[in-house]
Order: structure tokens, then sequence, then C-alpha cells
């Protein structure tokens, strides 16, 4: 008894200490003392969150299985990290793998796309009671973003069952961006209009706008009278270049690829450049194979590979690497089996593959083991909660703040997942 | 500043301070049942009451008798009472009662100063007895209408709100003029502004009682059919695709045949709840097929919309807030937890598809052919989502803590409130229906009155419209019963109510123009000044870009394996037919397969060709490609026929109602961009204010086919002969429907004096406008 009441007020004081000196508490709500835990993560300032829709096969990409029948035919290769092989058709990612910790044992039980898609970006299982918000408003919430213009969250290529800013505030939701290479919607002047009919026309609708803001004192009245001087001045603005790839050189276009997800890896780096916090790319593959999966993975993966080894890259050669999180998730894994009737792989929940680079991450680092033919977790199985946490974790936020819903039920960013501290060099 | 006044402005706070004020205005001692039961409820019996299995401390505050039993409460002695030393402690301190966890609120200064006072006037109970947890009935409404008499309803509803006016001393705003009534009643009844010829109807009608006569022909438009769907898909979440491999179609279908063929309200909930088939036989099904394998939510769900009580709180745990246990959750759960897709989402078996047996049997002399066997269940799939009833039954959860000896044992299914349901025969789904549709039920038709007022008003006479309890409601009682007693004399009759509230003055009143405050009590001076919805906006847009446009109808079709007359003639097939179906669709796939990899490998040709710079081998494979891709063109043609109707001809099928569109929609729609649900959760719709809302109004596609010379619009202005201020004026009318002043007029020619296109200009401006985007 006696112990106990000197550890409480051991605690206490450690609690008062750091309030007094950083302005912080130390104490999570669950009573569970912080400092128990080495101090890890805080180094990611953005994330690139690169969502492969569909389900990604993890043995034909990053978990093969050298010389087992399930790789229908497929060589594993060596990688720039040692003793990592990956898949053949990752020729490219294979020469950057020293800068990946892959995870080869994520594990879920969710095994519908819908529903694996929800909880790999809010932490939560689907209800239809109340929608999640994703981690990149969670991010903006809780931690803000560097540029005051800017969104602080991006969505490129999403989809429209993105759970976006769930039952948080809607300007936490991503600003989607539908079509990278065309920059933000609708803010460029339409074919046959000048700058000068755009300026007389802005005049003309500020005025009968203002007329009925002067008799309407509704707070969103004047709000559209505002956000419509707040586009008009962003049209012009020189953050909106960030949103512009055509500015970048030829060589580097290339390097990513002229497809939708090359011209979205390149502007989610010119978004980090921005100092943008939270930026996920979806890639525009399809990678549900239920059919013919060898034969779809030679069509698919060569882009995907492409664009996310010259993400790599660039982000190392510019020096952004250490301070940018780069994630490659996905809803499940597939099947070993290849089905004799259609040749594709099914949904695989049971085990598949994340990968995480960047910020703090170890290099060249495998977590996690799939058994001998990526059936099931073998060793270390990570959740998604989990790989959420170490996310989080990775960009500084509080796994234990707690934000209500406007009910009132209480959630945290990854729900009860755990970091996982041996990713962190 | 007198002391009316201050009450009312106080009251404009919100609930919590009901009880502040009445410490405030009222000098004599506070009363227990009004003043002091509504703290206890919200504050103490969601631990201190009978509903616990184990009331905290033993202590219960929901009897007369254990109030004066227990020893919290010293009557004439507010510092000796526990009670009032509990709740008075500061936030930060662990004895503060209620215990702050779970979103708990402290009381506040005025409730505490009242619970003092009520303390030191010697605790006085009065006459009261008891809370009653499940509530009193509906008490007994006269004789439904004969001859409805809606005018007649509308001067008794307006009574009802002068009386109100009356005792507060509130001045309603003044009579609204022809034109702000048109478009408002427009975009309340029809969801879009009305066209220029529509307007000028109804602005230049000399007849009697047009205002009431264009509500009739309102109400019973296609136009309401559209704008009551959007309503009611929020709230059902009504979605395309409900579920994988399911034509989630035929409910949005479904719900819009239930519209336009008038079904009464309750009737309506009847058909939902007690759905059973196959979508493609009884579309009501969706119901539950949206909400696969999740009973628990489902029902918190149906609760909240049908009854407007939250009770997702209790799912896990008793509700932190309100005295509602988890295990009348359970009990509820248990009315529908049997139905098949809810609790038991499974393969197939005889149950629900009937020639499992026969096909199996077959499929096992066929030497193990598994490319047909896994084609048969490919066919069958849809077939697997049958809605019915079963004789599962619901548990308590492993975990329930209020009581080990329940944890695993089978819930009774009990009401939460009102009258218990009494079940015949095992029919657990049909008393429950008959329970919460009856006119007894105390919060069924309220709630469903509270809404359609507040769709119609702009905010609900009871705030938030899901907060009905127990408790009655101090605020508006008398209008709310009386309307309450309305929908059900006029048997659920949804237009005819909704015709009640659009003939009264107060609807026909100015808008209040401010910001409600939240949880405030609606003043009614007139109806709320709001943001249009993303449907309103997108559907007013359409009315200048094409005519009748509620009369054009989305093509989308479902096809292959979903189409319709395919899943009706399957429920029908033997064993034989469906294996030879599947043998066909088999045949269909591996043509499907071959084709998507023909168009990688073409892809590839032609990027290669490309790269090589090979413009001629470009050629060739275009024209190759464009051959090999023309039977499957051919197909696609058919699934989706070109317009012939030269009314919307230049207009792509995409341009229709936003209640015609397959949801969801992708991300940097229109429609989604100013803030349309994605009906993934009850009203998750919203209308705040954001950059992109303004880019998409400047420079989006809408307002660009608006200001082109063939919109309907332009063409409408190219017709007439007015020139000049006649001309503005008409533009006016088109978008903003209602003419312009003189000032308006001038400063429109000064601003558009140098401009080449000045009828585009003030298009521009008028649809760029925030005017546009309010309904007032």
């Amino acid at each position: 008894m006696k112990s106990i009441l000197t550890d409480l007020s051991r605690r206490a004081f450690v609690e008062r200490f750091a309030k007094a000196v950083f302005g912080v508490s130390l104490l999570p709500a669950s009573g569970r003392l912080l400092a128990a835990e080495p101090k890890i993560g805080g180094k990611a300032k953005s994330v690139i969150f690169l969502y492969m829709r569909g389900g990604i096969s993890h043995i034909d990409t990053f978990d093969p299985k050298p010389g087992k029948p399930e790789m229908g035919g497929v060589q594993a290769i060596a990688t720039s990290a040692d003793g990592v092989q990956i898949s053949e058709w990752f020729p490219r990612m294979a020469k950057q793998m020293h800068h990946v910790s892959l995870v080869r044992s994520m594990t879920s039980t969710q095994g519908i796309h819908d529903r694996g898609t929800y909880l790999a970006h809010t932490s939560y299982f689907m209800t239809p009671t109340i929608t999640h918000p994703s981690l990149g408003s969670w991010a903006v919430k809780l931690l803000g973003s560097a540029n005051a213009v800017l969104p602080g969250n991006i969505l490129i290529n999403g989809s429209p069952q993105h759970p976006r800013s769930g039952y948080m505030p809607t300007h936490l939701a991503p600003l989607p961006i539908m079509d990278p290479g065309a920059g933000l919607q609708n803010s460029a002047l339409p074919s046959k209009v000048t700058e000068s009919d755009f300026a007389r026309r802005t005049a003309m609708a500020q005025a009968v706008g203002g007329r009925f803001v002067q008799q309407t004192p509704h707070r969103d009245a004047a709000a559209y009278l505002k956000v419509q001087q707040d586009a008009a001045a962003l049209m012009k603005s020189e953050d909106l270049k960030v949103f512009d790839i055509s500015r970048e050189d030829k060589k580097t276009q290339a390097a990513y690829g002229t497809h939708t997800f090359g011209k979205g890896c390149l502007l989610a780096r010119r978004l980090v450049e921005s100092g943008v916090r939270f930026i996920e790319v979806e890639d525009a593959h399809n990678w549900d194979t239920h059919n013919d999966q060898i034969k779809q993975m030679e069509n698919m993966t060569p882009s995907t590979d492409q664009t996310m080894a010259a993400l790599l890259e660039d982000l190392h050669q510019r020096g952004l690497l250490a301070s940018t999180l780069v994630v490659m998730a996905t809803e499940f894994g597939r099947s070993p089996q290849i089905s004799n009737e259609t040749a594709g792989r099914g949904h695989h929940p049971g085990v598949f593959t994340w990968w995480l680079a960047g910020a703090g991450m170890k290099r060249g680092y495998v977590h996690g083991k799939s058994d001998e033919i990526g059936e099931r977790v073998a060793e270390k199985p990570v959740t998604m909660q989990d790989c959420n946490a170490t996310i989080a974790r990775a960009m500084g936020i509080d796994l234990q703040h707690i934000e209500h819903s406007p009910s009132g039920r209480p959630f945290t960013v990854a729900d009860k997942g755990r970091p996982v501290v041996e990713l962190f060099a | 500043m007198n002391l009316e006044r201050l009450s009312l402005a106080l009251l404009g706070l919100g609930v919590a301070t009901v009880s502040f004020v009445g410490q405030l205005v009222a000098a004599d001692s506070p009363r227990f049942e009004k003043d002091i039961l509504p703290v206890f409820y919200h504050h103490c019996f969601a631990c201190h009451s009978e509903k616990q299995a184990k009331p905290k401390g033993k202590l219960r505050l929901d009897s007369a008798e254990a109030i004066r039993g227990s020893d919290v409460i010293v009557a004439g002695k507010p510092d000796q009472s526990e009670l009032l030393k509990r709740v008075s402690l500061p936030h930060t301190d662990e004895d503060v009662m209620p215990p702050l966890k779970g979103g708990a609120q402290p009381l506040n200064d005025g409730e505490r100063a009242m619970l003092r006072q009520w303390i030191a006037d010697g605790a006085k109970l009065d006459s009261w007895v008891k809370f009653d947890h499940r509530g009193a009935v509906a008490s007994a409404v006269e004789a439904t209408l004969a001859g409805l008499d809606v005018r007649q309803l509308s001067a008794e509803v307006q009574k009802h709100v002068e009386r109100s006016h009356a005792a507060k001393g509130i001045k309603p705003n003044a009579p609204v003029s022809d034109e702000t009534f048109l478009r408002r009643v427009y975009l309340e009844v029809v969801g879009r502004i009305p066209s220029l010829a529509e307007s000028t109807r109804f602005l230049e009608s000399k007849a009697a009682d047009k205002r009431g006569k264009l509500i009739d022909e309102l109400l019973g438009s296609e136009g309401y059919v559209s704008h009551m769907f959007n309503w009611k898909a929020d709230l059902l979440r009504v979605n395309t695709r409900i579920a994988q491999g399911q034509p989630g179609k035929l409910y949005d279908d479904w719900v819009k045949d239930a519209v336009r063929s008038r079904m009464p309200y309750d009737e309506f909930v009847r058909q939902l709840v007690t759905a059973s088939g196959y979508l493609w036989e009884n579309g009501a099904v969706g119901f539950y097929v949206r909400d696969l394998g999740m009973p628990l939510d489902h029902m918190s769900n149906l609760t909240r919309i049908f009854l407007g009580t939250r009770i997702e709180c209790a799912q896990c745990h008793d509700h932190p807030l309100e005295p509602i246990t988890q295990k009348d959750f359970y009990q509820m759960v248990a009315f529908t937890f049997g139905v098949s897709n809810l609790g038991s989402p499974g393969g197939y078996s005889p149950d629900n598809v009937k020639q499992w047996p026969a096909i199996k049997a077959k499929l096992a002399t066929m030497d193990k052919d598994e490319s047909l066997a896994q084609a048969v269940s490919g066919t069958i799939a849809p077939m697997k989502r049958l809605t019915q009833d079963t004789d599962k039954q619901l548990k308590f959860p492993d975990t329930y803590a209020y009581d080990p000896a329940l944890r695993g044992k089978p819930v009774e299914p009990r009401t939460l409130f009102g009258d218990e349901a009494v079940i015949t025969d095992g029919a657990r789904r049909k008393a429950f229906a008959e329970w919460l549709t009856s006119p007894r039920n105390p919060r069924f038709a309220k709630h469903i009155a509270n809404r359609l007022w507040k769709r119609v008003m702009g905010a609900g006479l009871i705030e938030p419209v899901d907060s009905l309890s127990a408790l009655p409601n101090p605020e508006h009682a008398e209008l709310l019963d009386f309307l309450t007693q309305t929908m059900v004399r006029l048997r659920f009759d949804e237009r005819a109510f909704m015709a009640v509230l659009l003939n009264t003055r107060l609807y026909q009143s100015e808008a209040m123009r401010e910001t409600p405050e939240p949880a405030a009590v609606f003043a009614m001076r007139g109806p709320q000044l709001r943001r249009l919805s993303a449907e309103q906006i997108w559907d007013s847009h359409l009315v200048l870009l094409a005519q009748d446009i509620d009369e054009r109808k989305s093509n989308y079709r479902l096809g292959g394996v979903l189409d319709t007359q395919r899943l009706k003639k399957l429920t029908t097939m033997t064993a034989d037919e469906i294996i030879a179906q599947a043998r066909v669709n088999l045949a269909e796939h591996t043509r499907g397969r071959a084709l998507s990899l023909r168009r990688a490998e073409q892809q590839k040709e032609l990027a290669a060709a490309k790269a090589r710079g090979d413009d001629k081998e470009v050629k060739r494979l275009t024209t190759l490609h464009a051959k090999e891709n023309k039977a499957e063109a051919e197909s696609d043609k058919e699934a989706a026929p070109k317009e012939t109707d030269p009314r919307w001809k230049s207009l792509p099928p995409t341009f229709i109602r936003a209640s015609e569109t397959p949801l969801p929609l992708p991300l940097g729609h229109f429609l989604r961009q100013f803030g349309q649900s994605d009906r993934r959760e009850i009203d998750a719709f919203s209308r705040d204010p954001n950059t992109t809302h303004s880019l998409a109004l400047m420079n989006g596609e809408l307002t660009t086919r608006a200001l082109a010379e063939d919109s309907f619009l332009r063409r409408q202005l190219a017709a007439s002969k007015a020139v000049g201020e006649q001309r503005t004026q008409l533009i006016y009318r088109a978008i903003l429907v209602r003419s312009a002043k003189a000032e308006e007029i001038a400063e429109m020619a000064a601003l558009t004096k140098a401009s080449a296109t000045p009828e585009q200009d003030i298009i521009w401006a008028l649809l760029n406008s925030p005017e546009f985007l309010f309904n007032q």
C-alpha cells in the first residue's frame, strides 16, 4: 500500500513539474506514465501516404517466397538492403530498399474492400453510427500545418469512399485533387475568360453579395463573401504554383512517370516542400487481382515501381527524407494460392505488407515475418492500428490524446494501437 | 429590459440554462418537477435511478421515497447536504459529481444556485411520487379528420404560434413578399429555384389564394419526390452501393416510389421494419441489407431516425448521460436481431437459395468442375442476401458488466418506453413495428412532426431533433402536441402536413436572418434563413441549363448479374437452369478477362510505339485497336443509350437532378464539394463555407455552361424582347427570383459599361453572390 502511494505522489510531482516547465501534461488519460516508453518519433514533419487500392499482393511485391510454387514462377531479387529480397517486378525499388522498413507481418480481420480501407485510414472498424476521421485529419487537427495558406491535408486521386474528416469539422477534411496534372480544381480561369473579365465580374458579385450580407447578419453569409475574396486571391497567389507540376524540369517529370500515380507523387513532393502536413496519393491501379494475377502484375507494377522509387530517391536527394515519412498501405494482401479457374488471387487480410521510409525509421529493415508461403503471420503481428500508431508517433502525436465526437464519444488517433518501437532507428 | 425579455434572452442560451433562468426570474422557490427534475435527469439518473442493476452508492434520486430516505439532501440546510457539496466541487476534484467521464458535464452555476435555493426552501417534492422512466403513452387523438381542411389546421397552428408570441412578448416578422415566398417555397418543396416561366406565371397571377394553390401544385409534383427523396435518403443512408454484389439501386427506387405513391409515413416505416425478401422482390429490404452484419448499429440508427432518441452510447455500456442501460439497448435489438442479414451473414443454404440442395447434388456428379462450381456461386451470389426472420436469438455479451449472471443468456425483447410490445406467434418484428408506429407511441408521431417542422421552418421545436426523452419538453410543448396530433389526424400524410405548415402566416413571414445559437429555443418570428443544401444548389443551376429538369431521369442501369430482370428470373429457375446460366456467365467472364488483358497489351503497344516516335505505327495501332474494341463499344452503347429528347440533347447524361445520381460521387464532384452526404451515417451533410465552393462557382463547369450561348437561360434571354434595364430585371428574376432595385440596375450598368459581355457578367455575378446560396 505504501509503495503505491509513494508511486502516486511521485507521479503527481513529475506531472506538476512537467506542467510548470513545459506546459504539457505527461500523464495520459489511461493513467499510464508516458515516460515508461522510450522517447521515439516526432521527426516526420510531413507524411506521404501511398495507398494501393484494391489490396495489393504481398507475395508478388515486398514479401516474395523464392522458389515456392505460390510465386507462380516469378523470381525474387536482391536489393540495396542487406539480405532483403523483393519481387523481380520492383527492380527500381530494389535500389531504394536501404531507405525502407518493411512490415511483413501486417494482419487484419477485414476482408471486404470498404471495411479494410476504412480501417487502414481511420484505425477504427466501420460502423454506421459514426464516421471516424482519417489519419490526415487527426494530424492537422493536433499539429496544424507549416503552411498557412495551403490546406494541411491533401488527397490526390482519392476514392469516393474515403472517410475524410469523419466527425471532425469539414475544414480538416483532405482537399481532394482529382487530377494531379490539372492542379487545384477550378483554380484556373475557364477558356475565353480574361483577367479583366474576371476582375469585373468579381467586383460585381461582391457588390451584389455585399448588399445581401448587409441585411443578413448570419455568419455564413459574410463567410461566403470572404471565401470568394480568398479564392480570388488564391488564384493569383504564389502558393498556387505548387500545384503546377509542369514547373518541374522534364527529367524529373519523366523520372516519376507521366501517369496519374507518377504525377500525384511528384505533386506530393512539391507539397512537402511547401510544408503541407499530410498528403495521401492513391495509386490509379486497381490491385484487386481476382483474375490473371501474373499477367496483371506484369502490366501494373512497372509504373508503380518507377514512381515509388523515384519519390524515395528524389526526397533523399533533396534532403527531405529525414523529415518526411513515406508509407505504403493497402487494405489487405492476397491469398498465396493462385486460383486454377481465374488465375488470380483472393482477398487475404491474414497477412500482408506495408512499408515505411524516412523520418527516423530504421533503414533497410524488415519487421515481422509471414510464414513460408505468406499465408499467416509467423512473427510479430502488427495491426493497422499499430502501424497507424507508429505513423502518428513518428509525427509526434500523443497517442493517448482524446478527441470527443459531437455526441461525446471519446476517441484516440489509433484506437488501441501500439507503436512498433522496433521500427524507429 | 424587463424581466420577461431577460428570461427570453437567457432561454436562448439553451437547455442547460433553463434552470438558471428559473432561478433568476422566479423570485419564489424553484419547483421540483419543473426545475430540479431535469437537472437530476441529465446529471444524476445515469447512475442513481432504478434503471441501474446496482445504483451507484445505493443512491437513487428518481423517487420521492428514495430521496426522502437518503441522507444526501438535508431539507433546509444546503451546507449540510452532501449532494450539493459534491456537485459544487471544482471539476478537477476526483469526488466531483457527476464524474466527468464519457462526456458528462458538471452543473453550471445557475443549476447549483437553484439546487441550493430549493434545499434551503425545504427541498419540497410537492405531489411528485416518482419518475416514470417508460413515460406515458401518447394521449388518444380524436377521430381522424374526414374532410381534411388544411387551411383550418394552418390557422390553428398559427394561433398556437401567436399565443406563444403573446406570452413571451415576441414580435413576429413582417409578411413576406410574393417574390421571396416564391423562391422559398420552390426550394422548400421541390428543391430548386423556379424557372423563369414558373416565376412569371405566379407573380403575374391574380388568382385568389394563389400561394395556397402553388403549395398544392408543388406538393403534387415530381420535383417534390426528388427533394423529399434526398431528405429521406440522408436519414436512411440510402446509397446506390449499399452492399457489394447487391442491386442497391432498387432500395433507392423503392424509397422514391413510396414517396411518389403518397405512402403514409407510418406505413412507410412499417414496411421498412418488417421488410422481407430479396432486393429485387422488395426494395424495402435495403433497410437491412444496408447494415449487413451490424445488428447493434442498425438498432441505434433505427431508434434515432424513427423515435428521435439516441441510444448508441448504451451499445457497450450503460449510457453515461441518461438513464438508458445497456440492457435496455439489448432488449431493443432483440426485436430485429433474428433478421438474416443483420445477425448472421453467411453462405448458401436452402433458406436463402431454395435450389441449393439440388444444385449441390448436380455439381457433385460433374467431376469436380471447379470453374463451373465457381461460376454457379457467382451466379447465385446475389441470393445470399435474402432478408427474412430466423430464430436466432440475441445473447448478452460475455463482457456484460452489470449482472454477470446474464452473460451469454438470451435477451428477451422489450420496448424502451411507452407500451409493451405483445409478440404473437414469434413475430417479433411485426410486434415491434406496431409498437413503433402506433399513435400511442409517445415519440413516433412527435418525432416526425418535429423533423418536418424543422425541414420547413429551419429549426426544430425540440433541438436536437433526436434528443427526445421521458422528460416533458418545457418549450413549445402545446404547439408540438398539437402538431403531433395533427400528424396522427392526417393519418401520417406528409404532404398534407407540409401543406399545413407552408400555409401558416409564420412560414410566410420574413426570415430570421441571424446565426442561430446552438441549442437555442426557436423564437418563431419567421422561418430560419439557411444555406441551401448541396442538392438544392446543383438542382437550381440545372434550372438555368435546361428545361423541365425534374423530368430528366438517370440512365444508370444495373448490368450483368445484377440486371433486375435476370435476378427476378433467378429466383424461379430450376437447378439445371441455374447451371446453364452459370455456363453463360462463365463464358462472358472468360471473354471479359481476355478483353481486359488485351486492352492492357494495346496500351503497352501504343506506349512503346509512341516512345519510339514511330508515328506510322501509332496510327496503325490506333485504327487496329479501335476495330478490336468496336464490339465492346457496341454493347456499351446499349447499356447507356444516347439522349434523344431535344430538351436535354446538349446536356451530358450526368446533368440530372441530384436525387437521380448514383452515389457515392467522386470527391471532386460539385455535390461532394458543397457537402452532399456520403450517406455513411445519418444526415452526414455539411453546409460550411469553403474556398473550393467559390472556385467551383467562379470557374467551374456549371457556371461556364450557364454562361454559354446555348444554355436554357441564354436562349430564353435571346428570345425575349427585353432590352437594357428590362433585360437586367429578367436575369435577376431568373437567378435570384426577385426584381432588381433601381440602384442595383444602375450599379450593374456602370460596372459593365466597358464590357463586351454584359449579359454574361451579370449572370456570373448573381450566381456568385452569396444571396444565391441561401434560402431566405
